[in-house]
């Protein structure tokens, strides 16, 4: 009986702990989301309250109403679809060949593959900045998708590989006698299978390509992504703009955020996995 | 007959094996156009330029030096040994926050029955905002007006200083600012990792420590966290490694400042190529960058476990 009090007391006292630990970690977005939604007179008041005494969307508004912003949006939105998009076909075209077909050199060329994506992507930076510099590639959407799609075809690729092995050969093989073709096979047998590798192919390839930063700010000085256009925003305010920022914030994880909310055990799972596994 | 029919056989089994063979050169052509292209070539390249002394031009008459810039990058750069310094103040504090923390979060949350979900919801979601936002939020929590939330608690707490602490406009906090930014980001991971492996020990285990009387720290220290060892090496690595990768949050919010205050191997190889247009010795400072950290991993991999790649 004691011992049951005992360990009811222990649970509770984790538990406060736990959710404030929780609450610290919400803190920061929460303060960025409350600075968006104070009028700007409230944010530079002396000291604030923690509670807005106002509510009001004019940072919102106003960050809507710039060309700027919606442009920079947009290209966030067009750089990571098509890189996504991309990866997939690539990865699914590569991870056949790798997982279902045996071949010379296989083994040695996908060796060269996982070797290369254990490289910090800071040695691929220069040569590949100074050869879109002469192809003319920089400050265009394609000048961003194609290293970015380099980056992450390699865990495209190992995800692809080790679904595809699970497939059984029979599955291929009575596909064939039916007369289906290995595109058909690939494209359309073998895409409900792997639907859960191809989801976490997306995510992880989704939320690199949304943050980064290092390619984005070197390659492309005019036609931003979010995060670099996001740097160049406080450069620009200079602290003297904290609810516009925190409009911007706000914007650029939104996408992310609800696909995290709606797809959470897959992006745990395959965000983890992804950052881990090699 | 039967000769010729073989024989036609053989051709058919033979056209069959080119087809195939096409096909599987369509299949691997994306991999092999990205991979050569974007990869294996630029890293050659910049293997090449790390022992030459190009300058802004990468097609100008350049000299072979070999390892000299090596040498003259790791003896003679004194920025270079300001970014290693800092480098590793930031991976040591850093570690020590984010390990600690995480695993410290885990343990608890492994022992409550209910809730663990949402949990993994709310310390994960940090993982998905982009870095260099993590950095404006940050940049406005420790901003170095009086109104600003870190003033405003030091306030509270009877600390307050005129004029206010700017965090990141101190060469003494800004290093550390950087990493609890970082560290806020990324203890979800960790803290991931860690849940799967606790929740990975079976009750009966726990249980029988108990019933043989230990209390919860011996039943701690002594049962759960060997188990958890090779969990606890993969959290050792991939922080080590994320932290030798710090690049956006020097970038967005310090410049590397003030001072070189938070200048990193990553930011010192950066500005070298895009601000002073040295390749070379940028290239020679990434390369050293790139085998620090493959170091790391393949130290962790050989000694500890062979499943802690790393995404570079």
């Amino acid at each position: 009986m004691t011992a049951r009090r005992q360990n009811t007391r222990r649970t509770i006292v984790i538990f406060l702990i736990v959710i404030i630990a929780a609450a610290v970690f919400m803190f920061p977005l929460a303060w960025m989301l409350l600075t968006s939604l104070r009028p700007r007179a409230d944010i530079y008041k002396d000291v604030p309250t923690i509670i807005p005494e106002a509510f009001n969307l004019d940072n919102y508004r106003y960050i809507l109403s710039q060309k700027n912003f919606l442009r920079f949006f947009i290209n966030s939105v067009v750089v990571t679809s098509c890189t996504v998009s991309i990866v997939l076909f690539s990865s699914l075209m590569g991870g056949y060949a790798f997982g279902m077909r045996r071949f010379r050199g296989q083994n040695m060329l996908f060796y060269l593959v996982t070797l290369v994506l254990a490289v910090p992507y800071i040695m691929y930076l220069v040569p590949i900045f100074v050869m879109e510099m002469y192809l003319n590639l920089r400050n265009t959407w394609l000048g961003l998708i194609l290293p970015y799609v380099a980056l992450n075809l390699p865990w495209g690729l190992l995800i692809m590989r080790g679904a595809f092995s699970t497939i059984p050969l029979d599955l291929k093989d009575s596909a064939t006698i039916d007369g289906c073709n290995e595109f058909r096979f690939v494209f359309s047998i073998s895409t409900p299978i792997l639907k859960p590798a191809l989801a976490a192919t997306t995510i992880i390839t989704f939320v690199f390509v949304w943050e980064e930063f290092l390619f984005a700010s070197s390659i492309n000085v005019r036609n931003y992504t979010l995060p670099v256009y996001f740097k160049f925003l406080l450069v620009e305010t200079q602290g003297q703009e904290w609810g516009k920022v925190g409009a911007v914030v706000i914007f650029t994880i939104l996408p992310v955020l609800i696909l995290f909310l709606i797809f959470r055990n897959f992006f745990i799972k395959g965000l983890s996995e992804g950052m881990l596994k090699g | 007959m039967s000769s010729s029919i073989t024989a036609q056989k053989r051709r058919m089994r033979a056209r069959r094996k080119r087809r195939e063979k096409r096909t599987l050169l369509i299949f691997l052509l994306p991999t092999l156009f990205f991979i050569v292209v974007f990869l294996a070539f630029p890293l050659l390249s910049s293997a090449y330029l790390s022992l030459t002394d190009i300058r802004a031009n990468i097609f100008e008459a350049h000299k072979f030096i070999g390892l000299r810039g090596y040498y003259h990058t790791i003896f003679k750069d004194s920025f270079f040994h300001t970014a290693m310094r800092n480098q590793s103040i930031y991976a040591v504090s850093y570690f020590a926050l984010t390990f600690i923390g995480s695993l410290f979060l885990a343990i608890l949350i492994n022992e409550l029955q209910k809730g663990i979900g949402v949990l993994q919801v709310i310390f994960y979601l940090p993982m998905i905002i982009p870095l260099s936002i993590v950095g404006g939020i940050f940049l406005w929590i420790f901003s170095g007006t009086g109104n600003s939330f870190f003033n405003l608690v030091l306030a509270r707490l009877g600390l307050a200083r005129t004029p206010p602490v700017n965090v990141y406009g101190d060469p003494r906090y800004a290093l550390f600012g950087l990493v609890i930014a970082r560290s806020w980001k990324m203890t979800g991971f960790t803290l991931i990792i860690f849940l799967a492996g606790l929740q990975g020990i079976s009750k009966e285990v726990r249980e029988a420590a108990q019933i043989d009387g230990a209390n919860f720290r011996q039943e701690l220290f002594r049962v759960v966290l060997p188990m958890l060892k090779p969990y606890l090496l993969i959290g050792v690595t991939w922080i080590l490694i994320n932290s030798m990768k710090e690049f956006d949050l020097p970038a967005v919010v310090t410049f590397g400042g003030p001072g070189t205050a938070t200048l990193t191997l990553y930011y010192r190889a950066w500005t070298l190529a895009f601000e002073y247009w040295e390749m070379s010795r940028s290239a020679q400072v990434s390369f050293i960058t790139a085998i620090l950290i493959l170091a790391i991993s393949w130290v962790f991999n050989r000694i500890f476990r062979p499943e802690t790649a790393q995404r570079g």
